[in-house]
């Protein structure tokens, strides 16, 4: 995949992603609007890819106001990965020459790599995740089981010890896929199915459209450490 | 107003560091949950005894519910919203935050009695955690009193 390529694939998931959470804020409180309407009208142009570099500029602008608006972040890494994207998306525009577009297109594949590997590091710390203690909290106790039904059928699930093992090792090892194109084709499958699940349990939707948003930059980082030769194989 | 601006500006460039460089450390630590409720009030002295919980989850959601909160989920949203506050509010007792929740609840009690809600209202936080080996419920945080409908009584 180019790099153009990539960033235009970015910038119409990223749109799309921007899209969906301005139509929820629109039937959010009164003062809300004044702050989403525009983040869609300016996500709308986004898609058709006109002037799409002034157009993430002024996307940039918007998120300011957002920020100042919520003091943080609305939705958590959700909207922190969307920020994250769109200052790469601001930065790859801006870059004087491609070395520099590629720097910023590199660091956007990263974080998202870096998202699922310390979140991986991070449990695999902390004994409460070997024993399935610390999943078996977040449907006890945690807010974040989306219906009592979910609430009540994995607290005492016997699953809950190889579910934890199975999402630390998947996080820890989705580096590792960078090594091979359909490695990294099947473990992008993965991790969106990984947050297709947690939608389902926890009703986090917006981070399925994020975190897809980020996955072209990931496969366009593939491609070229691919064709420099810095990968043992050539796929 | 130059400076506010500035002073705002600067701030919101702050607000955007952790996007630029992000923690990624999703439930390491399975900490104590902030459930948030509210009584209706007649008077704002009255002590609060009709404590609720706000925005109770569904008992379950279908394969209609799911679909369509894939694509639009603003109220669960804002009820995770909600729960940061609560975070925020147990850490420093902010403006903001106690405005954010204030003005949710304030909304909702407005939609749900449609015309008939009771003339003040409370909140409060409790904190839900395990200890030795049960969950454990604390209130840690109650409100003052607040008008239900903006601007009235205050």
């Amino acid at each position: 995949m180019s790099a153009e390529a990539a960033i235009r694939l970015t910038e119409i998931l990223l749109a799309l992603a921007f899209l969906q959470k301005s139509v929820e804020h629109c039937v959010g409180l009164p003062d809300e609007r004044r702050y989403f309407l525009p983040l869609a009208a300016l996500s709308l142009l986004l898609l058709t890819g006109i002037e799409s570099d002034l157009v993430c500029y002024a996307l940039l602008v918007n998120a300011l106001f957002i920020l100042h608006r919520f003091q943080g972040p609305y939705n958590g890494g959700s909207d922190l990965l969307g920020y994250l994207i769109l200052v790469c998306l601001c930065l790859a525009h801006a870059a004087p020459d491609p070395v520099w577009r590629d720097y910023a297109l590199a660091y956007l594949a990263l974080q998202p790599i870096l998202s699922y590997f310390k979140s991986g590091w991070s449990k695999a710390i902390h004994r409460d995740w070997w024993s399935g203690q610390a999943l078996r909290d977040v449907f006890d106790f945690s807010a974040y089981p989306v219906s009592d039904a979910v609430r009540a059928r994995f607290r005492v699930s016997a699953l809950l010890a190889p579910m934890s093992w199975a999402v630390i090792l998947f996080e820890l090892a989705f580096p590792l896929a960078l090594l091979h194109r359909d490695a990294l084709v099947v473990a992008l499958a993965m991790a969106a199915a990984f947050h297709v699940a947690n939608f389902l349990l926890f009703g986090f939707n917006r981070f399925v459209w994020i975190w897809v948003a980020s996955y072209p930059a990931i496969l366009w980082l593939q491609a070229r450490l691919a064709a420099a030769g810095v990968l043992p194989w050539t796929g | 107003m130059i400076r506010s601006f500035a002073a705002a500006a600067l701030n919101s460039l702050r607000l955007l560091l952790p996007a630029l460089f992000p923690s990624w450390r999703f439930f390491d630590v399975i900490g104590p949950s902030p459930r948030i409720e509210v009584a209706a009030l007649s008077h704002p002295d009255d002590d609060a005894t009709a404590w609720r919980a706000v925005r109770p989850r569904p008992d379950r959601l279908g394969a209609a519910g799911y679909l369509r909160t894939f694509f639009f989920n603003p109220r669960w949203n804002e009820t995770l919203f909600l729960v940061t506050c609560a975070e925020g509010v147990i850490r420093d007792e902010s403006d903001h935050t106690l405005r954010e929740i204030r003005d949710r609840l304030r909304a909702d009690l407005n939609r749900d009695a449609d015309g008939t809600a009771a003339p003040w209202f409370r909140f409060r936080i409790a904190l839900l955690s395990r200890h030795d080996g049960r969950v454990r419920r604390d209130v840690v945080f109650t409100s003052p009193a607040y008008p239900t409908v903006d601007g009235a009584g205050s």
